[in-house]
């Protein structure tokens, strides 16, 4: 059963009591919260996600709720527990749904040490992983965006896991986060995509989420072998410019912006390597989206 | 720490290291610090030679393959520069001297 | 009784666990810190197969972590060890680093969240330096919080290495200032034995480490690492506890320490939820460090709840703002600093500097 085929209501009592059992690709996140607006908000994003049942494993218990604390009623605040933990502080009540997103990520993140963890958004042609690693600030997500818009599936925005046994890309399909000036630049670029409310003064500024691509969902299994790992850099008004990058430097990038690699020894290493091995490294400065994708879409349809 | 030149240097165990040598760089796994690390030119080639030279191999017979050059100042160069990189790669854990 | 008790006492049971059961008590297991024991305990006995794959996975990511921290404590240790010889002062380990280094079965499973050590008091102006010297940073910033911990804790301020991460506790005592018991420090080091070979690599001696450990849980604010806790005094007494002498030997240290009202804790609430294999006899003897009898009603209580599962709507009412403190240290292993600044752009991420007022 998809999230769409649940009645608003039946969406609220599961979220109310005992929790949503939402599938995004590998994981099962079980969702809790009294509020109406992470309600809405998962009704909107994730109506084409799948559902598991109660007699079945979530990877994580998580609950989106109001601190019990004096200050509920002078400043309304979300707060977001994980396995009863508090990993963050409160954030003002507005930013409940933005605080879930984040806390699913930091949950993956945290825990999913069956993969590899680089923090790099990724999407897939032709059966091939484009992997774009990148820093807070780099442009990654809008990048993402793009190319989601123009015929690439989406795997993920925010954390690329490819799995130590097969050295692919396991999809973790979710909602693509956008920030200040990106939100409007995606409206325009694909004014058909569902873009979500957007949610003033947080830490990141604005923030609005692009739902994913219902065959991105449905695709949410299928792997991706090794393709391209691309080092993006927005600088605006320059001309598409793609520069081969060695596979040394390439690996030293994933490895930077990798959650999890130390932890896995040489078995990090050697998967990481194999990965890199068959990978083109690139790097890759733009001003304009359009142009981009182009870039990108000629990659794909070469060898 | 100076080493004489003729001291023979060996790359540490293969149990310990992993490494991936793609054209002119090397990447190189320590097992024993967890840490990776990139070698440029130089680097790489020094220590695809150490791991080639079973035995070890001198700071002169490595900067000796380094070049074509007979014997001259050049070369005192090259001893010097690869001497840097042992003792880098000394302080890395990638590589001992045998000082057996 | 909880699941994760059970599952401590008999792990060979889980094999029969529903796919719900296996969720509960996984989430059970991450509350308290101890679902890599549980996973090794489970692949120790090759039962791991047998556990459905969506848990399997955690179980497996589990032991991923806890290996990878049990070889940075190594390294960390390893390097410790240098630095304090520099300024003559012998490294004595005390918890998770003391147990790994000197093999006991109270290191396995165990997630390292950092290193203590203890230093006599009057060398630690020489510690702190070389520390500092060899790239450790103090993490509480403020005036204020300096004054404090140096004034009134048994530790200084934590201190983290600037490249590894990695965080370290210098203790000169193992109870603060203003406890009202007061164990001599000076006795602990003079009793403390060398570990892996090395004279100057020490840990402290049985008695002691599990007098240490007692005192340690029952006078942490976290009521909810409760259990990690009791788990290790568990181990730690089931192993010291066939030496010949141990059982005599523990009250009457405990007295000499100042350390009987704790002992008589650990081992009333180990017998009580973890089956601890205690001799009537030496319960006897801790009982003369028992508590008034109201007193004693109230811990019960207390620890009842601590270590009962608690749900998420009853987190609230219970949680300390000093809990979220210890999950974040949890995640100790190096990140490299791009990562750290991803989380920290979040900036919803506690600060360990952030202290409770």
């Amino acid at each position: 059963m998809i999230v769409a085929e649940l009645s608003n209501r039946e969406l609220e009592q599961r979220l109310n009591g005992p929790g949503l059992r939402l599938r995004t690709g590998p994981v099962v996140a079980r969702i809790q919260s009294p509020l109406p607006s992470i309600a809405r908000a998962i009704a909107l994003q994730y109506a084409d996600y799948a559902t598991e049942d109660e007699a079945s494993f979530s990877d994580f218990r998580v609950r989106v709720g109001r601190p019990r604390n004096l200050r509920r009623w002078l400043r309304p605040q979300a707060q977001f527990f994980v396995d009863g933990n508090l990993p963050f502080t409160p954030l003002p009540l507005d930013q409940a749904f933005p605080m879930l997103e984040w806390g699913l990520n930091w949950c993956v993140s945290a825990h999913c040490h069956q993969f590899l963890i680089f923090h790099a958004a990724v999407v897939e042609k032709t059966g091939r992983a484009l992997i774009l690693p990148a820093p807070p600030g780099s442009g990654k997500s809008t990048l993402c965006a793009g190319l989601v818009n123009r015929g690439w599936r989406l795997l993920s925005d925010e954390l690329t896991l490819i799995d130590l046994a097969s050295c692919e890309v396991v999809p973790l399909p979710r909602p693509v986060s956008l920030k200040n000036a990106s939100i409007d630049v995606i409206r325009a670029f694909a004014p058909a995509v569902t873009i979500g409310p957007t949610v003033r003064d947080t830490t990141k500024g604005s923030v609005a989420h692009m739902r994913a691509p219902s065959e991105s969902v449905r695709r949410g299994m299928e792997t991706a072998r090794p393709g391209w790992i691309v080092l993006p850099r927005y600088e605006a008004g320059s001309a598409a410019r793609l520069t081969s990058l060695s596979k040394g430097r390439g690996l030293m990038h994933m490895a930077d912006n990798a959650f999890n690699y130390s932890a896995h020894g040489r078995r990090g290493f050697e998967c990481l390597a194999q990965f890199v091995d068959q990978s083109s490294c690139y790097e890759f400065a733009y001003g304009d989206l359009e142009e981009a994708a182009a870039v990108f879409n000629d990659l794909a349809a070469g060898p | 720490m100076v080493f004489s030149p003729k001291v023979r240097w060996r790359a540490v165990s293969a149990d310990v290291l992993a490494w991936r040598d793609w054209d002119c760089e090397v990447v190189v796994f320590n097992q024993a610090t967890g840490s990776t690390h990139l070698l440029g030119e130089l680097g790489g080639e020094v220590f695809r030679r150490l791991v080639g030279a079973e035995g070890g191999a001198s700071v002169d017979a490595l900067a000796a393959g380094l070049t074509d050059e007979p014997t001259g100042a050049d070369n005192a160069d090259w001893s010097a520069a690869v001497a840097g990189v042992l003792s880098d790669f000394a302080r890395l854990g990638l590589a001992e001297p045998d000082v057996s | 009784m909880p699941m994760i008790t059970a599952a401590l006492e008999t792990p060979q049971e889980l094999v029969a666990c529903t796919l719900p059961q296996w969720e509960e008590l996984i989430h059970q297991a991450r509350r308290a810190n101890l679902l890599s024991r549980i996973a090794l305990d489970l692949a120790e006995l090759g039962l791991l197969p047998r556990v459905p794959l969506a848990p399997r996975a955690h179980l497996e990511a589990a032991l991923v972590m806890a290996a990878a921290q049990m070889e940075a404590v190594k390294r960390e240790v390893g390097v410790l060890r240098t630095v304090l010889s520099t300024v003559g002062v012998d490294l004595v380990l005390l918890k998770g680093a003391a147990y790994l280094i000197a093999g006991l079965p109270a290191a396995r499973g165990r997630v390292f969240s950092d290193v203590d050590i203890l230093v006599p008091s009057g060398k630690l102006p020489d510690v702190e330096n070389a520390l500092m010297l060899h790239g450790w940073s103090t993490t509480y910033h403020s005036a204020y919080d300096q004054r404090y911990y140096r004034k009134w804790m048994h530790e200084l301020p934590p201190l983290r290495h600037n490249t590894r991460r990695t965080v370290l506790d210098v203790h000169h005592a193992i109870l603060p200032v203003t406890a009202r018991l007061k164990p001599d420090s000076a006795k602990l080091l003079a009793a403390s034995r060398p570990v892996g070979g090395e004279d100057r690599l020490r840990v402290l001696c049985p008695v002691d480490m599990i007098l240490h450990s007692a005192t340690h849980l029952f006078h942490n604010d976290d009521l909810r690492q409760g259990l990690r806790d009791l788990a290790d005094l568990d181990s730690l007494l089931r192993h010291f506890g066939q030496e010949p002498g141990f059982w005599e030997e523990l009250p009457r240290r405990a007295a000499e320490l100042d350390l009987a009202r704790p002992l008589c804790y650990g081992l009333r609430y180990a017998t009580r939820f973890l089956g601890t294999p205690v001799p009537s006899e030496a319960r006897a003897s801790a009982d003369i460090g028992r508590p008034p009898r109201i007193v004693g009603r109230l811990m019960d209580l207390l620890y009842d709840r601590a270590l009962r599962p608690v749900s998420p709507s009853d987190a609230g009412a219970l949680t300390p703002l000093s809990r979220h403190a210890l999950y974040v240290r949890a995640h100790w292993l190096r990140m490299p600093p791009l990562l750290l600044a991803w989380h920290l752009s979040v900036k919803a991420l506690r600060r360990e500097e952030e202290t409770t007022t």
